[in-house]
């Protein structure tokens, strides 16, 4: 009986081992939404094409950064390859759970990806940023834009925003007749990475920034910041009450039903609002570049990247893969399944720019070459949490504009140990 | 097993190599036990043996950079954490809030329904499915209703002629909300522990009390709460030691926010653990969790078993 029980328990761990082993060639670790789906579909096609099974592990956007982290601390080899969002490729890199991807490139003929990738989609590859070697490849183009209602904009005597006073004219005049049930902007204020989100391309279009160039310095408490809290302030007064607590989803929805007039918001919510199950805005919302301050406005890039973890058992597999999907080809069928590419040839493809969905390609190729990366540091995800609950507290109400510019600055300049 | 032994017939006598299963019976009671050992050592011991290593540790998320000795500084730090102070306020805030309210709820509807639940099965069942729910499910259901532009409680204030409210994104509200998500979650769980209690009342003091003329509030303040002590002390035990770890409201509905007013302990530890890559100062707060976990149950059985 016993025997019969080791012999059947055997056999079950032996088929366990060899289908695990047959499982997957390269597993990948992907977000949920948009981008996630569209490489795990790539993936499926990878597998008929080349015969390599890639298996994709979801998880939702947070949980990605932590389970990424855990493997990299724990060298545990669970994960050959990251999509990441680009803020944390300082903190993967800086703590050796990247692969330097020079010597694959050079066993591959190439001395690096080619040129076709917009320029700032590579420099934040690169670690150091723009300078040091490549540490991984854009896989989606996320940059924010601008979005607007034009014909409510209009009737509120603003044509076309270009600047972040015309915004504030327009979203008044759209707030006070909107008898508290219609905003003229709407923002994410929840805390921590939204609020910074949606703060750091008015931050930088008044000239502001969180560090000097060299990163030597705390740069939040200057008269350049005042400035643009003083903007983010007005508009959170023309903003819906609960902004406190909006996340992506929130301000897709308001913009959406038609209940908010503008916001600031990511390309992959253009889907949604020409999406006549899910918008009411179907051909009624304009996107445009980030309006500016005093100088010119910058949109936040937010790319989602590909990158070979250190301890990886399958490197060269990896990076193949990589490479295939971040042809332009497969950077193409990605944006046909709703990612914003990172080609310039797919931003300017004739068969995709005449289609209505992807009218707004030109407008984000532009936000991207004029984005500005988040402060390449990496303790990013902590910097992000204190300058957030600043910006929380001021939204709130619970502390005034400038001592959450204080405070922040204190506050960074405590995590990074600079002064 | 242990009667053969005693008989004096061993086993190897009347099977020809049978040491193994002579041994196996004399040893039998540790080896009933190991796989409980074993599971617990896996499990709880070396997982707990390890937080306290960890926590005396300073840990690199770079796996090639030695763990550094810190000895007490994880906890030294602890004392100036101005985040750690305002999340173990909340906490602090939202347990007492939180539970208290559920224990009066839960007791009071198990008192008024005590005499009729027996004929009122569907409305037990009713009453208990909010802690049937998984926490997650729950949490989005209230950021749902929540919701200060689409949600079903602002909308009901628009048709009243109220003023609309921002629940979880207004400073002064946002924890109300949370308290309001659990206590709707967990009085049922108060509820039926007291049920329980009543149901298991003996008849004669109350027969006695009503003979001698006692009041309906002086047999509750006399008879049922000396009698429900232990019930209350185990109900009050087991809410409060869950409501120190709160952490799926505050994630969906609030993150922490708005202005910190709802980040709670469970929260931070999270926050330091896996979004600042810090487990060394994780451990240490959650060893401080434990501490004050430890201290409130020893406190609880003390009373308990005062109330025996």
């Amino acid at each position: 009986m016993v025997r019969k029980l080791f012999l059947t328990l055997a056999a079950a761990a032996s088929a366990l081992a060899i289908s695990g082993a047959a499982w997957a060639d390269i597993t990948v670790l992907v977000p949920s939404g948009s981008e996630g789906d569209g490489l795990r579909a790539a993936a499926a096609d990878y597998a008929k094409m080349k015969g390599t099974k890639v298996e994709t592990v979801q998880a939702p956007y947070a949980n990605v950064f932590e389970q990424g982290a855990n493997a990299g601390a724990t060298k545990s080899g669970v994960f050959d390859i990251v999509l990441m969002d680009d803020p944390w490729i300082p903190f993967f890199a800086e703590n050796g759970h990247l692969e330097d991807l020079t010597p694959f490139f050079k066993n591959a003929g190439l001395e690096g990806p080619d040129n076709d990738f917009l320029s700032k989609s590579l420099a934040i590859c690169r670690n150091p940023y723009n300078s040091g070697p490549y540490v991984c490849l854009p896989y989606v183009g996320n940059a924010q834009m601008f979005f607007y209602d034009a014909a409510k904009y209009k009737e509120a005597g603003v044509e076309a925003p270009k600047t972040w006073d015309d915004v504030l004219k327009a979203s008044k005049a759209l707030t006070e007749g909107g008898g508290g049930r219609y905003f003229g902007y709407v923002f994410r204020g929840g805390q921590g990475n939204p609020v910074v989100a949606d703060f750091m391309p008015i931050f930088w279009s008044y000239g502001a920034d969180l560090f000097n160039a060299d990163r030597s310095k705390v740069t939040i408490d200057t008269p350049e910041g005042a400035a643009a809290m003083k903007t983010f302030m007005a508009l959170r007064d023309v903003s819906p009450k609960g902004v406190e607590s909006y996340n992506a989803n929130e301000v897709g929805t308001a913009l959406a039903a038609g209940t908010s007039a503008s916001s600031i918001n990511w390309p992959n919510w253009v889907a949604t609002f020409e999406d006549p199950s899910q918008s009411k805005m179907v051909g009624k919302i304009s996107y445009s570049p980030i309006p500016a301050g005093t100088k010119p406005g910058s949109s936040e890039i937010g790319h989602w990247t590909m990158g070979i973890m250190s301890a990886s058992k399958n490197k060269q597999e990896a990076f193949d893969f990589m490479l295939w999907a971040t042809s332009p080809e497969q950077i193409k069928i990605s944006a046909e399944r709703g990612n914003p590419p990172v080609r310039a040839s797919v931003f300017t493809d004739p068969e995709l720019t005449k289609q209505e969905k992807f009218r707004h390609y030109p407008v984000l190729m532009e936000a991207i070459q004029a984005s500005t990366p988040r402060p390449r540091h990496p303790k990013w995800p902590e910097i992000e949490n204190a300058f957030g609950i600043e910006l929380s507290k001021a939204v709130a109400g619970t502390i005034t504009p400038e001592e959450a510019l204080k405070n922040s600055q204190t506050a960074v300049e405590q995590i990074t140990g600079l002064k | 097993m242990l009667k053969s032994a005693s008989d004096g017939t061993s086993s190897t006598q009347s099977r020809p190599g049978g040491g193994l299963e002579q041994w196996a019976e004399r040893h039998l009671r540790y080896l009933m036990l190991a796989p409980t050992v074993l599971i617990l050592l896996a499990l709880t011991i070396f997982p707990s043996l390890y937080m306290f290593y960890a926590a005396v540790h300073k840990i690199s998320p770079n796996p090639d950079l030695p763990w550094e000795f810190v000895g007490a500084g994880n906890f030294a730090r602890l004392l100036s954490d101005a985040q750690f102070h305002v999340a173990l306020r909340n906490t602090i805030v939202f347990t007492v809030v939180a539970v208290t309210i559920e224990f009066l709820l839960g007791l009071g509807l198990a008192l008024l329904l005590d005499k009729f639940i027996r004929r009122l099965t569907f409305l037990k069942t009713v009453l208990m499915v909010p802690m049937m729910l998984p926490p997650i499910a729950v949490a989005i259901t209230w950021k749902l209703i929540y919701e200060p532009q689409f949600g079903v409680l602002n909308e009901i204030m628009y048709r009243l002629g109220l003023p609309l409210q921002a629940w979880a994104g207004d400073v002064n509200l946002a924890m109300f909300s949370i308290i309001v998500a659990d206590v709707w979650q967990w009085t049922p769980f108060i509820f039926l522990l007291m049920l329980a209690g009543l149901a298991s009342l003996p008849v004669e003091p109350y027969e006695a009390a009503a003979l001698d003329g006692a009041s309906s509030w002086r047999q509750f303040w006399d008879l049922t709460i000396p009698f429900l002590k232990p019930v209350i002390a185990i109900a009050l035990l087991l809410r409060v030691m869950d409501a120190l770890r709160l952490f799926d409201l505050v994630f969906i509905l609030t993150g922490g926010g708005p202005a910190d007013r709802t980040k709670v302990l469970s929260l931070y530890i999270y926050q330091v653990a896996y979004r600042f890559a810090d487990p060394g100062y994780a451990a240490a707060i959650s060893l401080f969790v434990l501490f004050v976990t430890i201290v409130l149950s020893t406190w609880f059985m003390k009373r308990m078993r005062l109330a025996d």
